[in-house]
C-alpha cells in the first residue's frame, strides 16, 4: 500500500506517508480507525442487517451508519422493563433525509407521509436543518425504507457524520429572486459536496457495487477515505432574515442584495458550531467569523476549499476539538483565509455590510413580489403527526399535498412553508389549514421557540426537552403576561445535552440538560443569533426555572429601552456578562446581581 | 360439588355406612377408585375369596391390535393401559399409533380396539392424518370377520365432540366388522369411565371359554402389584412459583407469562418436549356470577368447589340437555328442540345460559350441569440439565369478546392474574415422547416455533447447550411485532453467541404492510432448508394447529417441490416419508 496520506493538525506538507504509518503516529481518535478501516462506509452493514435476533448493528458500523443518513437508538422510556422481561433494548433507527435548501414538492410530500404511516409511526419530524427525519424505523424495515425514499428522488445520503450535512438556505419566498438565488447556491453546494461512494446504494438498494476504480481519487476525489475530522454543517442566508442561524454554522454564505434584492455575492462565515461537553472548558459554541466577501461564480470553490481545508487541518485525535470551529481558534482566522486563497487561486474581498433582524419564522401569509402567496404553518417542536384530540398535523398537510400547486419549505425552526399558492388556490389551502386546525401562529415566545428531540430516543440526552418545553414555556407565558410582556419576541430553545441540536446557546433563554428534570440556563444572546449567551444559573431543577426568570422579566418589563431584547438588556442591566465569542463563553458565567422581584 | 355426596341415597347402605363409604371414596383418586372397582370385580368374581395363586395363563393366548389416534398422548396412555390389562387376561396385544399404521394390515387383526382422540373442529390429530385419510377412503380394505370396540375421546367444549371415533366406529362396521362393544365418547374427566371401558370391551372381546379365568388372573396380579412400570405420579404436585414475568413489553397487546416453577422435593424426571399440566382455579368474580345468576350467592361450600374444582365456562349441548333436566326451563328445551342449540352455543358460555334462562339451582344441579375442571398442559420450555429442580413455561394470556361479555382462557388468565412470584400451584408432568430431540446429539435439528411454540424449542437449545450437542440447530420464531413481542430474544441472542443456535429467522406479520408468517420464511430458506433435511436434520413444529402447523407443512412440501423439481404428489411423499421415520415431529394445539 502506497496510499498517500494526509498529514493532519499541521498544515499540509509534501511528504507521502502511508495508513499504517499515519495512523500510528497521528494517535487518530477511534472514529478514525472506523473509517479506514470501513472500505468507503460499507463496514460490516450489509452483514448486520441479515442478524435477525438483535435490533442493532455493530457498534463500528453504529458510527458508519451515520453517514448514511441515520442513527442507531433504543427507546428510553421502555428501557427499565426490557432486561427483565427477556428483551433486548427497543433499538430502532432515526433516518434524516437531505433536502437540500428544505424545497420539496408536494408529490414527494404524499410519498413521505406514506413512508411515515408505513414505517414510521405516523410522525415526519421536521428538522432544526430544515430536513425531515423518521423515527422508529426497525432494523428489518430499513431497506424498504430506504427503496421508498429513493423512489421520491431524495436521498439520505451525508444527513449525519463526518461529511458536509444538508445544506440549509434561507426560505423567505417573498423575496423570489434571492430565495432563488440562494436555493441555488444551497443545491449546488450540496451536490457537489456530496460522498461518491457507492456504498449508499449497494447497502440500502442492493445496487451493484461500481466496478473498477479501487483508487482513493477516483471513488472519494473530494473526501479521501476518512472524510472529514467531524460533522459541517452549511447555510446560505438572505438578509434581513437570519432564519437559518448562520453564526452557529461551520460555513455560511450572506446574500449581498442590490437595490433590486439581487444577489451580487456573498460574504463567507466560517467557525460557527454548538456542540461543548459539560465540565470541559476546552469545549464551547462559537459564532462564526465573517472571512470575506465572493463573487458568485466562485461561491461553491470557496465553499470546496474551506471544507478541504478543515478536512486536512482539523483535529482527528480528539473528536471533541475537530470542529471547524477550534481549528479556526487554533490557526487563526488569517492563517485559515489566506490557505482558503491559496487553494482558490483568488484572495476573498472584504466582507460587505449586511444587518439581520432576527432568526425566527414569519407566521401567517406573506405574498412574493412575484404575487404568489405562501403560508407559513406553527409545528410545535416540528412534530408532523395527528395530535389526539388536537391538530392534525399529518392528515391535514396530507391533504393540502393532494391539492398543493406549489411547493413546500422547511424552516430552520422546525416549521413549514406551504410555498408559491396562486392567488385562487389560496382559500382552498385555508380551508384545509382550519379543517385540520394547523396554526398558523402562536403566542409570541411559542413562535420563538426550538426543542430537540431528546427523550425517548436521542442517546445521548441527559434530560427531556421536546415533551418538556411546552409546559414549560406555558408556565412563562403566565409569567410574562403579569409583567405585560405577552406579546414580546424572545428566543428560547431547549436541548436534553450540550451537543446543541436546537442551537440553545444563541437563544435569549437558552436550557440545556443537565440530568433528570435538571437544566443548565443560559441567558443573554442576541435575538438576530449574533451573540453567544452566557451560563446564568447552573442545574436549576425544572420546578424552579419559572421563578428564576420571572424577576429578570420584572426588570425587563421595567427597565427596557424602546425596541432592546431580552438578551441585550439583561447584559446592559448587568445581570449577566457578554460573551464576545467561543473561549470567553465559559468566563465570568453566573448571576452578576440578584434578581430580586419587585 | 361436595365430597361427601358421593354415594347416592338410593344405594343400597346404611347411612352409616355410606358415610364411611363416602369418606373414604371422596378422599380417593382416581387410580385408587379405579383399582378399588378392579378389586371388587375380580373379588365377586373370584367367589368372595382373594385368589392367592394366580390362574393358569391361557393355553393360546388371543391376538388383539390396539390402534391409536393420539395428539396430547391420552389415547396413547389408554392404549398402553388396554395393552397390559389384555397381556394379564391373556390377550397378545400389539399396539399400533395410527402414524404408523399399515391399513392393509388390519383385515388380519382379528379383534381390534380403536382408540381415537378429536382434535380442533372434529379432525383426526396430526399424525394419524395419513392413516385415518386412508381407512376412510375408497381403497380401505374389507374388515369382515374383525371383531372390534372403539373408544372415542373428545372436548365437549367443540361442537364435534368425539367426531373421529364416531366415524371410525361407523366405518369399522361399514367395512364389514363385527362390534363387540358399544363406543363410549369421553370428555376431558375420561380416566374412570376409560378405564371401565377397557374392562367391558376386554371382556367382550375374550374368546368365551376364558372370559371367567381372565377376571380373576387380573385381580391377582394387580394385587400383587409387580411388573408395573415406573409410570410418572399422576397425584398433582404443589409448587412454587419463583419467577413471574410477562415477557411481551409494556406496548404490545399480547401477554406471554413466563413461569419458573421450583420443586421442593425434586422435579420430575421431564425430558424436553414434555408438557407440565397446570390445574388452574377459576376466575372469582365469574364464580359469583355464576352463583348469582343460580341463586346460590351465599353457598360458601359450592363457591369453594366451583373455585377449584368445576368446569364453570364450558358449555356443550349436553350442558343444555342436563341443564333442561334439572331445571325443566322450557325455554331452554325450546332452544334444543328448534335444533338451534349448536348455533347458539357458538361464543358462549355457561353464564350466558345461566343468564339467558334464568332458574333457581340447588349445588347438586350445579354438580350435575358441569364437568370437572380439567387441567391444562403446555410445553416445558427448559431443561433440568439447564435449571435443576425448576421447570419453566411460557404461558399466552387468552381473552378475547364474545357476545358482549369479555371471556378468558381459565388456565392461562389464572396464572397472568391471579399468581404472582411466591404463589403455589398444582402441576403435574405430561411426557410426550412424540416430541424428542434426536438420540444422536450431532443430528442437526430445525424448530419452527412461533408465539408459545417457541417453549420447547428453548428446552431444546438448554438441552443441547448442556450436552454440547456437535448438530447444528436452526429456529424460526415468529409472532406481532419485533420490539415488544420477541419471547426470550436476549436468550436466543446469547445462545447465537455460544453456537448452542446455529442460526435463527424471525416474521412479525404485523411490522409491516403485508403479513409475513414463520411459513413464509421456510419458503425463502426452501434450499437450505431441504438441505439440511437431506442431511438427516429433524424437524419440529409447536404451536398454533388450526393454521400455522398446516401451513408450515405446506410451505415444506412445496419447499421440496421447487428445490427438488418434484410434483406436488412426490413432494408431499417426501414429506410423509418424513413423518413416517419420525423425524417431522410436531407438537400442536
Amino acid at each position: 500500500m502506497t496510499d498517500t496520506k494526509r498529514v493532519y493538525e499541521t498544515p499540509p506538507t509534501e511528504r507521502p506517508i502511508t495508513d499504517a504509518e499515519a495512523a500510528r503516529a497521528a494517535q487518530l481518535a477511534a472514529n478514525e480507525h472506523i473509517k479506514i478501516a470501513s472500505g468507503y462506509l460499507r463496514g460490516t452493514l450489509a452483514d448486520g442487517l441479515l442478524k435477525h435476533a438483535t435490533g442493532a448493528i455493530s457498534e463500528d458500523d453504529g458510527q458508519l451508519v451515520k453517514f448514511h443518513g441515520m442513527y442507531l437508538q433504543d427507546d428510553r422510556d421502555l428501557r427499565p422493563e426490557r432486561t427483565k422481561k427477556k428483551l433486548d433494548k427497543a433499538y430502532s433507527f432515526m433516518i434524516r433525509l437531505r433536502i437540500a435548501g428544505g424545497v420539496i414538492s408536494p408529490k414527494q410530500w404524499m410519498a413521505l407521509d406514506h413512508i411515515a404511516v408505513t414505517y414510521a409511526g405516523s410522525a415526519l419530524r421536521a428538522t432544526t436543518r430544515q430536513t425531515f427525519q423518521y423515527h422508529g424505523v426497525i432494523k428489518s424495515n430499513l431497506k424498504r425504507t430506504m427503496a421508498a425514499i429513493d423512489a421520491t428522488l431524495l436521498d439520505t445520503i451525508a444527513a449525519c457524520g463526518d461529511v458536509n450535512r444538508n445544506v440549509m438556505a434561507a426560505t423567505n419566498p417573498a423575496q423570489v429572486g434571492a430565495h432563488r438565488a440562494a436555493y441555488q447556491l444551497a443545491k449546488d453546494i450540496s451536490d457537489s459536496l456530496l460522498p461518491k461512494t457507492s456504498a449508499w446504494r449497494e447497502i440500502w438498494l442492493d445496487g451493484e457495487r461500481v466496478a473498477g476504480g479501487e483508487e482513493e481519487a477516483e471513488i472519494e476525489p473530494v473526501y479521501g477515505r476518512t472524510y472529514l475530522p467531524r460533522k459541517f454543517k452549511t447555510v446560505v442566508a438572505v438578509p434581513p432574515s437570519n432564519e437559518v442561524d448562520i453564526f452557529a454554522h461551520d460555513l455560511g454564505f450572506i446574500a449581498i442584495l442590490d437595490k433590486k434584492n439581487r444577489v451580487t455575492g456573498w460574504n463567507v462565515t466560517v467557525g460557527g458550531g454548538m456542540g461543548m461537553t459539560h465540565g470541559e472548558p476546552d469545549t464551547f459554541p462559537r459564532t462564526a467569523d465573517v472571512m470575506g466577501f465572493v463573487e458568485p461564480e466562485d461561491a461553491i470553490k470557496v465553499a470546496e476549499a474551506v471544507m478541504t481545508v478543515q478536512r486536512d487541518w482539523g483535529n482527528r485525535k480528539n473528536r471533541k476539538n475537530a470542529r471547524l470551529k477550534y481549528t479556526i481558534e487554533r490557526y487563526g482566522l488569517d492563517a485559515f483565509r489566506a490557505e482558503v486563497e491559496t487553494r482558490i487561486g483568488k484572495t476573498l474581498g472584504a466582507p460587505k455590510p449586511f444587518a439581520f433582524t432576527g432568526n425566527g419564522d414569519r407566521f401567517g401569509w406573506t405574498e412574493g413580489d412575484d404575487g404568489r402567496h405562501h403560508l407559513t404553518l406553527y409545528v410545535p417542536s416540528g412534530r408532523i403527526k395527528d395530535i389526539e384530540g388536537g391538530a392534525q398535523f399529518l392528515t391535514g398537510l396530507r391533504r393540502i399535498a393532494e391539492v398543493h400547486q406549489g411547493d413546500f419549505r422547511l424552516t430552520a425552526n422546525q416549521n413549514v412553508i406551504i410555498a408559491n399558492v396562486p392567488a385562487e388556490q389560496r382559500a382552498a389551502i385555508e380551508a384545509l389549514v382550519d379543517e385540520h386546525g394547523l396554526t398558523k401562529g402562536a403566542g409570541a415566545l411559542r413562535r420563538n421557540s426550538i426543542a430537540c428531540v431528546a427523550l425517548p430516543t436521542c442517546g445521548l440526552a441527559l434530560a427531556e426537552s421536546e415533551r418538556y418545553l411546552p409546559d414549560l414555556m406555558t408556565e412563562l407565558e403566565q409569567s410574562l403576561a403579569s409583567h405585560g410582556l405577552a406579546e414580546e419576541e424572545i428566543t428560547i430553545r431547549s436541548t436534553g445535552c450540550p451537543n446543541g441540536c436546537a442551537r440553545p446557546f444563541i437563544a435569549e433563554i437558552g436550557l440545556v440538560g443537565r440530568g433528570p428534570e435538571r437544566y443548565h440556563l443560559y441567558l443573554g444572546a442576541a435575538f438576530d443569533g449574533s451573540r453567544l449567551s452566557k451560563l446564568y444559573r447552573e442545574d436549576v431543577a425544572a420546578s424552579e426555572i419559572r421563578d428564576t426568570l420571572d424577576p429578570l422579566f420584572a426588570d425587563y418589563a421595567k427597565g427596557r429601552q424602546p425596541g432592546e431584547h431580552f438578551g441585550d438588556y439583561l447584559i446592559r442591566a448587568g445581570h449577566v456578562a457578554r460573551t464576545t465569542n467561543g473561549p470567553d463563553f465559559h468566563e465570568r458565567t453566573g448571576a452578576l446581581k440578584p434578581a430580586v422581584q419587585g | 360439588m361436595s365430597r361427601q355426596n358421593l354415594l347416592p341415597r338410593t344405594a343400597p347402605f346404611g347411612d352409616g355406612e355410606r358415610a364411611s363409604l363416602d369418606a373414604v371414596l371422596g378422599a380417593a383418586s382416581p387410580t385408587q377408585r379405579a383399582w378399588l372397582a378392579g378389586f371388587l370385580a375380580g373379588l365377586d368374581a373370584a367367589g368372595g375369596q382373594p385368589a392367592a395363586v394366580p390362574a393358569a395363563p391361557p393355553k393360546a393366548a388371543a391376538p388383539l391390535t390396539v390402534i391409536y389416534a393420539s395428539e396430547s398422548g391420552n389415547s396413547e396412555a389408554l392404549a398402553g393401559s388396554v395393552a397390559k390389562l389384555a397381556r394379564k387376561q391373556g390377550f397378545k396385544p400389539k399396539v399400533v399409533d395410527f402414524a404408523d399404521l399399515d391399513v392393509s394390515t388390519l383385515p388380519k387383526a382379528g379383534k381390534l380396539i380403536a382408540i381415537a382422540a378429536t382434535w380442533g373442529e372434529g379432525e383426526p390429530p396430526a399424525r394419524a392424518v395419513r392413516a385415518y385419510g386412508e381407512l376412510m377412503g375408497e381403497g380401505a380394505p374389507r374388515l369382515d370377520g374383525v371383531e372390534f370396540a372403539v373408544l372415542a375421546l373428545g372436548d365437549t367444549s367443540y361442537a364435534e365432540f368425539c367426531a373421529i371415533g364416531k366415524a371410525l366406529d361407523a366405518r369399522f362396521e361399514a367395512l364389514g366388522a363385527k362390534r363387540a362393544a358399544e363406543r363410549a365418547d369421553l370428555d376431558l374427566d375420561f380416566e374412570t369411565p376409560a378405564a371401565d371401558w377397557i374392562k367391558g370391551a376386554l371382556k367382550a372381546l375374550a374368546p368365551a371359554e376364558t372370559s371367567d379365568n381372565v377376571v380373576a388372573v387380573d385381580f391377582a396380579r394387580a394385587g400383587a402389584g409387580e411388573d408395573d412400570e415406573a409410570e410418572p405420579s399422576r397425584e398433582p404436585l404443589v409448587v412454587e412459583v419463583v419467577e413471574h414475568v410477562n415477557l411481551n413489553s409494556s406496548r404490545s397487546d399480547k401477554e406471554t407469562i413466563h413461569l419458573a416453577l421450583a420443586f421442593e422435593d425434586g422435579a420430575p424426571a421431564y425430558e424436553p418436549g414434555d408438557s407440565l399440566e397446570i390445574f388452574p382455579e377459576n376466575d372469582p368474580l365469574l364464580v359469583d356470577e355464576i352463583l348469582n345468576a343460580s341463586g346460590l350467592s351465599g353457598d360458601e361450600a359450592l363457591r369453594r368447589a366451583l373455585l377449584a374444582e368445576r368446569d364453570i365456562t364450558t358449555l356443550s349441548a349436553a350442558t343444555i340437555e342436563r341443564f333442561v333436566k334439572a331445571t325443566g326451563h322450557t325455554d331452554a328445551q325450546t332452544l334444543i328442540d328448534s335444533g338451534e342449540a349448536k348455533a347458539w352455543i357458538e361464543g358462549r358460555h355457561l353464564i350466558d345460559l345461566l343468564e339467558t334462562f334464568p332458574a333457581k339451582l340447588t349445588a347438586e344441579h350445579i354438580g350435575t350441569i358441569t364437568r370437572p375442571l380439567p387441567p391444562r398442559a403446555y410445553s416445558i420450555a427448559s431443561s433440568r440439565k439447564e435449571v435443576g429442580d425448576e421447570v419453566h413455561l411460557a404461558i399466552a394470556a387468552v381473552r378475547y369478546e364474545t357476545h358482549g361479555r369479555a371471556r378468558s382462557g381459565v388456565a392461562s388468565v389464572h396464572v397472568a392474574d391471579r399468581i404472582r412470584d411466591g404463589a403455589k400451584l398444582r402441576v403435574r408432568l405430561k411426557p410426550n415422547r412424540h416430541f424428542r430431540l434426536p438420540q444422536d446429539p450431532a443430528t442437526d435439528i430445525i424448530m419452527v416455533g412461533p408465539g408459545t411454540g417457541v417453549a420447547p424449542f428453548r428446552a431444546f437449545v438448554q438441552e443441547r447447550r448442556a450436552i454440547e450437542a456437535p448438530g447444528r440447530s436452526w429456529l424460526f420464531f415468529g409472532d406481532r411485532h419485533f420490539t415488544h413481542d420477541f419471547l426470550y430474544q436476549l436468550e436466543w441472542q446469547e445462545a447465537l453467541e455460544d453456537r448452542s443456535l446455529t442460526q435463527i429467522d424471525v416474521a412479525f406479520s404485523r411490522d409491516q404492510p403485508e403479513k409475513i408468517y414463520v411459513q413464509d420464511r421456510i419458503t425463502h430458506h426452501a434450499r437450505e432448508v431441504v438441505s439440511w433435511l437431506d442431511g438427516g436434520a429433524y424437524f419440529y413444529v409447536c404451536g398454533d394447529a388450526k393454521n400455522m402447523a398446516k401451513d408450515v407443512r405446506s410451505a415444506l412440501v412445496k419447499a421440496y417441490e421447487t428445490t427438488k423439481d418434484l410434483s406436488a404428489v412426490d413432494a408431499e411423499a417426501q414429506v410423509a416419508a418424513l413423518e413416517r421415520s419420525h423425524r417431522y415431529q410436531q407438537d400442536v394445539y
